[in-house]
């Protein structure tokens, strides 16, 4: 782009006519009803959700005066790291198995599309179903195969539930790292490895000097927005536990629907909502910072 | 290649035309979907000619049938009352309370509204009071007892559209095969179980559901039993009382003795009700719908009794009731009017027994028990349980919080708390 | 001669291990599938059984008819593919533009504008449910598939704008300069010269758009009322009752859901990689 040319008022104006559909298109759908968030996060709401005035912080110092509050802080935390950092490990070792030449190669990549095309209420009721323990399909499979006799309780602890749903969380999400993974691989140019083993290289190091520096940069943008949907993701853990029990498998979005339509307080609903996203958003800042501001110069 | 993306963005952009015509189209076809919001502005402006009275209702989906049934009556209804348009929206239990509050929350509450907790409305002086939107001839029909569990502040706020109630069910022939008969105290059911383990270690011998859906109904089944309770007589909270807390010690007594369901914080009842039809589950609490349920499943052969009570202490059955009741939107006497017709034409004899036995439910008027008893003589034993039942305090402000809190307790014990400090905690929270 | 045949092994090991990998990882992803398939050719009875079997003993191909009969599959299918099509349309009308000028013009507020694009996403749907259902009463949008459409499309834009803005990038500009300098202006430019070489970015993006708008269930729960207007996440709820719920028929309708997308899918599949390469790499 020529930029040495003097800018008129109109080729100052022209980048904002093109973003402009896409701002208003957000700003109506989206952030206005942020916007309603944060008011009930400030305003004292009645049980029936009717806004009744101001309430300073009122709702957030409930919230976290909270016992439950704390734990449920805690649990988010771990399942956006368990999911995000294992789906990501997980889907780009499959990229990489999928990057070969093989036999079958178009079917598997369909195959592995599969988890994304489900509904996640359906996908984690039928894991609910496989992994329930008096009719569940993983007990009956390996009755028949002859692997164990009788039924096993795959979930004896509130831990192992929530093991399952980071599990199910995993499944769900390696399909878009792989995908998103594959893409950077194939863009790679076939002469650096050439190169490297001409040099001796071995397969790990070439894995580690040339494939993984090379395809970082297309996973960055896909592990921010993956982070930020983890974190939000609300039907995997309500459809297998409801949060049960006490809170051991609840995850800030599941407390603060309970909170907003089983017990009735939005207002507190809303500041749970918006501690959340404070905690995204600095996250999301760091990364502006480091990553982005690199990518730009 | 190009070709392809060509096709697909000629195809996504059909496909978006025809999405903004169809739009048009439903309220073409179908004004009835897309009245209610174009007669708000038209209240305003000078009438159309022969203008309809539109009642929106939101209903709560107990079957399968339940919204086929509601389409037959919009018809049948709409064909005899010409001037009144009825919109009936049917929605799941486990999404009514989303889309309630939602509409509630932007001021667009539906006219009736068919759901089981009112006090949260009521309390917002969202509702009228009964007496305004039901004729004399349908309030008459309704139990009083039923009545009662509607009313704030001496008026009654909402009218039951039914009810149910719970009862022991068990599997006889597994009682016989190990030897014992139906248990009537809490010492005699755990002497059950522990039979029904030693005859069949597979099976488990009493169901237990403590979920966040219904873990407030287990606490009830051995509070109640025990003499204890939400409330005393005079309606303050009593949720640390001794014998409350007897009650939660025992039933997660029965959980560690390992004599239950092995999940109980995520097998709901109805975990436990295809488990007992299927044989699995040997005695479990639940609702009358049981047993058109294992009939309709492989017909295993259960018996019914009542609820087993702490040694010779008064017992009572959990009854269960889901109201009906209208928003104050600001009635002209003919919207009104209209309202009445609606609540009418649905508590009339033949489509309210037909509707109730259909779900599967008890009747909560008098002239309906009579119907629903003579199609099915299984009903009448039911009706007298749901005589003497107890109801959850519901009308009650911190009821939701009380609901949420006992089954927070019971959780809690069976991953080891305390009872007495969880249940003092939780009265300090509700009543302190 | 020794080396050739370690290298010849080594290279038969491999792929050994390659199929084998692959082999488990697909069985593992089929899985949950395989159950689902068979759960729908159950009869309830036996799904609840005690001596329950993997395979069916009484097959019961009815189930997936019995669901045409029980409830409009056919109109909830078309519904969610209108709804799902034209989400795209309207995010890729608003999202290209929008790319372009963040990949081809320098402005000041791009970094804010990308970073107001991410923050769009900070909070989770059922939150904003309150929010959204005041701007469409206000709209005169609620029960209806353009409500739906339009909070969709919004709702990836930051995925379309950002995936789009990577691919404009990798992409040298200097083509469509030379075409400016032929007499076309710059949207014709994009049209005729950028958009066709960018085809395998937007294919991707589509599909995106498409998979997330099929599988959107908690914003139409709420606007949708009329029952002929739902899409199929929202409808296939009537066989989720209040004390029965029917799992032979919840996933023989599911099994029905997926297929659209799965064809749409594989129909695609070769270009939806290469577009995410340029997507990913300048991303």
């Amino acid at each position: 782009m020529n930029t040495s040319k003097p800018y008129t008022l109109v080729r100052k104006a022209e980048p904002y006519l093109w973003i402009l559909p896409s701002i208003i298109l957000m700003s109506i759908f989206i952030i206005i009803p942020i916007g309603f968030v944060f008011r009930m996060a400030f305003s004292e709401v009645t049980k029936a959700g009717l806004v009744k005035g101001f309430a300073g912080i009122e709702n957030f110092a409930k919230v976290l005066k909270s016992a439950k509050f704390g734990l449920v802080l805690k649990n988010t935390i771990v399942w956006t790291i368990m999911v995000v950092v294992l789906s990501t490990v997980l889907g780009f070792i499959l990229a990489l198995l999928l990057n070969n030449e093989f036999k079958g190669r178009k079917i598997a990549r369909a195959i592995v599309v599969f988890p994304w095309a489900t509904t996640l209420v359906i996908q984690a009721s039928v894991w609910k179903f496989i992994i329930d323990i008096d009719y569940g399909a993983l007990n009956t499979l390996l009755k028949t195969l002859g692997i164990i006799s009788s039924n096993v309780n795959w979930t004896p602890t509130p831990e192992a539930y929530f093991g399952w749903e980071i599990a199910c969380g995993i499944f769900v999400t390696i399909p878009f790292v792989c995908f998103t993974a594959l893409s950077g691989l194939q863009s790679i140019d076939s002469s650096y490895y050439e190169a490297a083993t001409v040099d001796g290289a071995g397969y790990f190091q070439q894995l580690f000097n040339i494939t993984l520096p090379l395809v970082k940069p297309s996973l960055t943008v896909a592990t921010v927005l993956n982070i930020i949907y983890v974190f939000n993701s609300f039907p995997i853990v309500w459809t297998i536990t409801k949060g049960d029990p006490a809170s051991r498998t609840d995850t800030l979005v599941t407390y603060l629907y309970k909170l907003a339509f089983y017990n009735g307080k939005q207002g507190e609903a809303a500041a749970v909502s918006v501690i959340g996203f404070l905690i995204l958003l600095v996250c999301a800042s760091v990364y502006m910072v480091s990553t982005l501001k690199k990518g730009e110069d | 290649m190009k070709k392809l993306i060509a096709l697909l963005l000629a195809l996504v952009m059909v496909i978006g035309l025809v999405a903004c015509g169809n739009n048009e189209a439903p309220a073409a076809d179908a004004p009835e979907a897309e009245a209610p919001k174009a007669d708000a502005p038209a209240a305003d402006a000078p009438a159309a000619s022969d203008e309809k009275v539109t009642v929106t209702m939101i209903a709560a989906q107990y079957g399968n049938e339940t919204a086929d049934w509601w389409v037959g009556f919009e018809e049948k209804f709409e064909a005899a009352n010409n001037g009144i348009d009825l919109v009936v929206d049917v929605v799941s239990w486990n999404d009514i309370y989303t889309v309630v509050n939602t509409r509630i929350a932007n001021g667009e509450a539906p006219d009736l509204l068919n759901i089981d907790v009112f006090a949260d409305y009521q309390a917002d002086g969202l509702l009228l009071p009964a007496e305004d939107w039901v004729s004399e001839e349908t309030y008459a029909k309704f139990f009083p007892s039923f009545l009662e569990q509607s009313i704030v502040d001496d008026v009654v706020w909402a009218v039951p559209d039914l009810a149910s109630a719970r009862a022991l069910y068990y599997n006889a022939d597994i009682l016989e095969a190990a030897g014992v008969e139906v248990p009537t105290t809490w010492e005699e059911l755990k002497t059950v179980c522990e039979a029904i383990k030693a005859y069949d270690a597979e099976i488990y011998p009493w169901g237990v559901d403590m979920t966040t859906d219904e873990g407030q109904a287990c606490f009830a089944y051995y509070a109640w039993n025990n003499g204890g309770g939400f409330v005393d007589e005079e309606g303050n909270w009593t949720l640390n009382s001794a014998e409350n807390v007897e009650a939660v010690n025992y039933i997660v007594g029965l959980v560690k003795d390992g004599l239950t369901n092995t999940d109980p914080t995520t097998e709901t009842r109805y975990d436990l009700q295809e488990m007992f039809a299927s044989g699995k589950v040997a005695m479990m609490i639940g609702p009358n719908q049981i047993s058109k349920y294992c009939e309709a499943n492989g017909g295993i052969n259960y018996g019914i009794a009542s609820l087993p009570t702490n040694g010779d202490k008064a017992g009572a059955s959990v009854g269960v009731m889901d109201r009906i009741m209208c928003f104050d939107n600001g009635y002209t006497d003919a919207e009104m009017a209209a309202v009445t017709a609606v609540v009418d034409a649905f508590y009339d004899d033949e489509p309210y027994a037909e509707w109730v036995l259909m779900e599967d439910f008890l009747p909560a008027t008098s002239s309906g028990n009579e119907l629903c008893a003579q199609a099915n003589p299984g009903m009448a034993a039911w009706i007298d349980v749901i005589g003497s039942a107890k109801f959850y305090p519901a009308a009650k402000a911190e009821w939701a919080d009380v609901k949420l809190g006992v089954i927070d307790v019971l959780q809690q014990v069976l991953l080891g708390e305390d009872a007495q400090t969880m249940l003092d905690d939780l009265q300090a929270d509700i009543a302190g | 001669m020794n080396d050739n045949i370690r290298v010849n092994w080594q290279k038969l090991l491999s792929r050994i291990v390659l199929y084998f990998v692959v082999a488990l990882v697909c069985i593992t992803i089929l899985y949950p599938y395989f159950v689902m398939l068979l759960t729908a050719l159950k009869s309830r009875t036996e799904i609840f059984s005690i001596n329950g079997t993997v395979f069916p003993i009484d097959v019961m191909w009815s189930n997936f008819a019995d669901i045409w009969k029980k409830a409009p599959m056919a109109q909830y299918m078309l519904n969610s593919i209108i709804i799902a099509g034209g989400s795209t349309a309207i995010a890729m009308v608003c999202g290209i533009p929008a790319a372009y000028a963040l990949a081809r013009m320098k402005f000041k507020g791009q970094t804010a504008f990308l970073g107001f694009i991410i923050v769009s996403q900070m909070f989770a749907p059922v939150v904003l449910l309150i929010g959204i259902y005041k701007v469409m009463q206000v709209m005169g949008l609620t029960n209806s598939l353009l409500g739906l459409i339009f909070i969709n499309a919004a709702f990836n834009q930051a995925f379309t704008i950002w995936l789009l803005r990577g691919t404009f990038m990798s992409i040298s500009a200097e083509m469509e300069q030379a075409a400016t300098i032929d007499g076309c202006n710059r949207i014709q430019a994009m049209f005729k010269v950028l958009l066709p070489v960018a085809a395998p970015g937007i294919v991707t993006t589509l599909i995106f758009i498409f998979i997330n708008a099929w599988n959107e269930y908690t914003v139409a729960l709420c606007l949708i009322s009329t029952d002929t207007i739902k899409p199929l996440t929202v409808g296939i709820n009537i066989f989720n009752g209040y004390n029965i719920i029917e799992w032979q028929y919840l996933f023989a309708a599911s099994i029905f859901a997926i297929i659209p997308v799965v064809i749409l899918f594989m129909s695609i599949e070769k270009n939806l990689t290469s577009g995410l390469t340029a997507g990913g790499v300048k991303g």
